[in-house]
Order: structure tokens, then sequence, then C-alpha cells
């Protein structure tokens, strides 16, 4: 009767909310080049970094501010092979991977609630 | 006392896994990647089998995954048509290459610059990696849609096996044809093992070892079952093989004498490969699941560990493997 082999854990799974690729390691931050660089560097890339650091926040916030005031209206979706729809906005998943939309105005009919896969979205627009 | 084999089993995948392919060894150690009927392909950390990321982008089913030696770069083939190459640190896609039909196989070359492409449009294509919107060089000959392209022969030749029952052996600049195989039934599976230029070919029941620069066969094993992948360890002393009936099987390559087999996935296995440094084994299954197998059952590797009681020094003990 053989003693099956300890193991000290199983395998981690997937996280369910995001893609991975976790920058925070040790491989990340030594393999990916990015525009910040390393913090041992002199003072005037520190500031470059802290000005660079700023305008990726606001950029960031003015974004997530733009989905807000986005929720419950009319958007028109320019997406690839030329299409154009209008939908009500409703919410973005954590990624911005998709978009939950109501109402979605296709040229086959109007589908009541719908995801729109938002690497298949070119550009998007709505009145304030 | 004789340890029983504890293979690890990955989930995270909702369809069938098709195909696996390990890195080199990095500095950060060794990765796997494994594609997915479900169209996202997973990156793990090859020791432990713990989930790194999730190439996000495909369209429909990935048939074919590859990482480079360095584990930096990704390519995956799916059925959207499109063979796309990744960033595997960042996760990010980096470029994404038409087909005229589904793209079944995807391979670097040793320095990475280049991706050979193959699938159901019968045609092999050499893509310039850094030259993305050249036109790819390509290879036409198959009468059948093409399972499988490797550079072999440091990337001055091509391997390829097609539905057409023939392995063909192409010149990359001549692109004609230097030898052929044929074979009575489709060829379910091919790995090169550029030390020692071994060729793994699998059909029906069978696991055969070819010379990869003359084709020549060098042995033949016939397993319980018909075998949809195969794999030689890289000190070539056991090959391990699994298929239709969902069952690992270790061999001996020199004596061919069939050392193990283990049940544990709930589906047919369709990819198994050893890693670099040939301590574990990983398979895929129609189940949906990765399993990691140790090589040598008993030894503390990875996650893995050798429990005994009282203070008996496990480390090094060969344990006697019987079927």
């Amino acid at each position: 009767m053989r003693t099956p082999m300890s193991v000290l854990r199983l395998p981690r799974g997937p996280d369910p909310n995001s893609r991975g690729f976790d920058p925070d390691s040790p491989r990340f931050i030594a393999l990916c080049s990015t525009t910040i660089s390393s913090s041992t560097d002199t003072e005037t890339d520190s500031v470059q970094i802290g000005e660079e650091q700023c305008a990726r926040s606001m950029l960031r916030e003015s974004f997530l501010r733009t989905l807000i005031a986005m929720t419950n209206k009319q958007v028109q979706f320019y997406m690839y092979e030329r299409v154009k729809v209008n939908a009500v906005f409703v919410a973005s998943d954590i990624d911005v991977l998709n978009f939950q939309v109501s109402d979605l105005q296709t040229p086959i009919g109007v589908q009541k609630e719908a995801l729109l896969r938002c690497q298949d979205v070119i550009l998007y627009s709505f009145d304030l | 006392m004789a340890m029983r084999q504890t293979p690890l089993t990955c989930s995270g995948h909702t369809r069938p896994v098709v195909d696996l392919a390990f890195s080199g060894i990095t500095p950060y150690g060794y990765f796997l990647i494994s594609a997915c009927k479900d169209g996202k392909p997973m990156l793990r950390q090859g020791d432990t089998g713990d989930w790194i990321g999730t190439f996000l982008g495909h369209k429909g089913a990935v048939w074919g995954a590859t990482l480079n030696k360095e584990a930096t770069k990704a390519a995956t083939a799916a059925a959207d048509f499109t063979a796309k190459v990744w960033d595997a640190v960042s996760g990010d896609e980096v470029l994404t290459l038409a087909h005229k039909h589904i793209v079944k196989s995807v391979n670097f070359t040793q320095d990475s610059s280049c991706l050979l492409t193959g699938g159901n449009d019968k045609t092999i294509r050499i893509y310039d990696i850094n030259k993305p919107e050249a036109e790819p060089q390509e290879i036409t000959g198959h009468t059948s849609a093409i399972k499988k392209a490797l550079w072999c022969n440091n990337d001055t030749q091509i391997l390829s096996a097609a539905d057409d029952k023939t392995v063909r052996l192409w010149d990359r600049t001549s692109t004609a044809v230097v030898k052929q195989l044929s074979f009575d039934m489709s060829v379910s599976s091919m790995e090169y093992i550029p030390d020692g230029e071994v060729l793994v070919i699998t059909y029906g029941k069978t696991i055969a070892f070819y010379n990869a620069l003359s084709l020549d066969l060098i042995k033949t094993v016939d397993a319980p079952a018909s075998i949809h992948s195969a794999s030689l360890h890289p000190d070539k002393d056991f090959f391990v093989a699994g298929g239709d009936d969902f069952k690992l099987y270790k061999y001996d390559y020199s004596t061919k004498e069939e050392l193990e087999s283990y049940k544990g996935h709930f589906g047919p296995v369709h990819c198994v490969r050893f890693s670099p440094d040939g301590e574990l084994y990983a398979s895929g299954s129609e189940d949906g699941t990765l399993r990691l197998w140790q090589t040598e059952v008993g030894k503390t590797y990875g996650l893995w560990k050798c429990v005994l009681p009282e203070e008996e020094n496990c480390e090094g003990r060969k344990f006697e493997e019987t079927i």
C-alpha cells in the first residue's frame, strides 16, 4: 500500500477579477519597459516620474468620470466593420473589457440587454 | 517505501486543453502556456502550476500556443483565423497576424525574430516579427490541413505534420521539400528535441522516434490505447504519452518497457510535455485541466514535498516504481 506523495498546497488558480500578469512581481518589474524608470535614478528623473504619475492619475480619473457621466445615457458606439450602434450605457467591468448596455439598436432589431466587447469599439460618444 | 504519484491539477480553463508548451529555463524559473478551446490561453509558473495570467483577445478556440526560450514572448494560433504574438511579461497583445483559415500551430525561432505558422489553409508561413507588415514567406505543398510546424536544425529547416498523413522536412531558404515521411494514418502530434536532433511522432497507438535531420526511423513503441501526444525526457531515458484512455504512460526509452501508468484525467489526454529540467511533465486534457506529474515520484520539487516519519532523509533516494 503506497503512501501518496505529499503536496505543500494546490497550484493557484486564476483570479476571477483580473487577467493577471501582476505588475508587482519581480519579473514584471525587471523586464517590463515602461516610461517609469526605477526609483534609484537621479532627482530630475524623480521629478519626471512625479509629473508623469500626476498626468496618468488625471487622465484615469477623467476617464472614470466619463463612465459615470455616461450611465443611463444614450451612447453611440463606432466599431470595426463600419458598425455604428446606439445603446444605453449601463456599466463597465473592472478591466474595461466589456460594456453592459441596454436597448442596443442593431440592424436586425433591438437587443434589450447586451455586452459590447470593448476591444471591438473604436470610439464612442454621448451628449452630456 | 515507494510513494504514489500525486498529480497537481491546474484548473481555470472551461473547455478542453488542446496544446501546451514550456519555455526554457529563465532567471525567474520556467513557464508553461496552455491553449484551450475557450479562447483564453493561460500562462503558468512551470514548476508549481500557479496561474500568472490569461492572454485575452482571441475570438475563437486557441489550437496552438508557444513561448520563446526566455518566456518574454508568447504566440498563439486560433480558430478566429489569426495568430497572435504577446508580451509574456505584461500579457499585452503585440501583434495580430491575419490568416485565411484556422491557424493550428505557432513556433518561434531560437532568437525569437521569426514566427512559423501553419493551419487549415495548408500553407506554412514565416513572419518576421520585427517587420510584421511585410508579406510572410510562404511554403506550400501539403494537401491537407497542417497540424504542426516546427523549426529544426538551427532554424535552417522546418518540420511539418499535416492531415495528408505526411511529415515533411523543408529547407527554409529554398522552401523546397528535403525529405518526406508517409503514414497510413494522420499524425496526431510531433515534438522536436534539438539536443540530439530527435523527432517524436505519434499516430494511432504508436510513438515513433526519428532522427530529425535524416528522418531515419530510430524506434517505435506501441501503447495500449490511441495516443494523442508524447514527450521525450531531456536526458532521453524516459518518454511519456497520453491519449484516448485518459491515462498517462511512462516508458523507458532504451528498453521500450512500460514503467508506469497513471489515471487522473476525466477525458482524453490531448498534449503532454516534459519540463525543460525534466523534473515534471504536464498534460492537457479534454476535461479542461492541466495536470503536473513528477518524473521521480517521492522527490521534493516544486509543490511536492517528501514527508517521512522521524528524521529519515529522503532527498536523492530512488523509490522503486512499480506498475
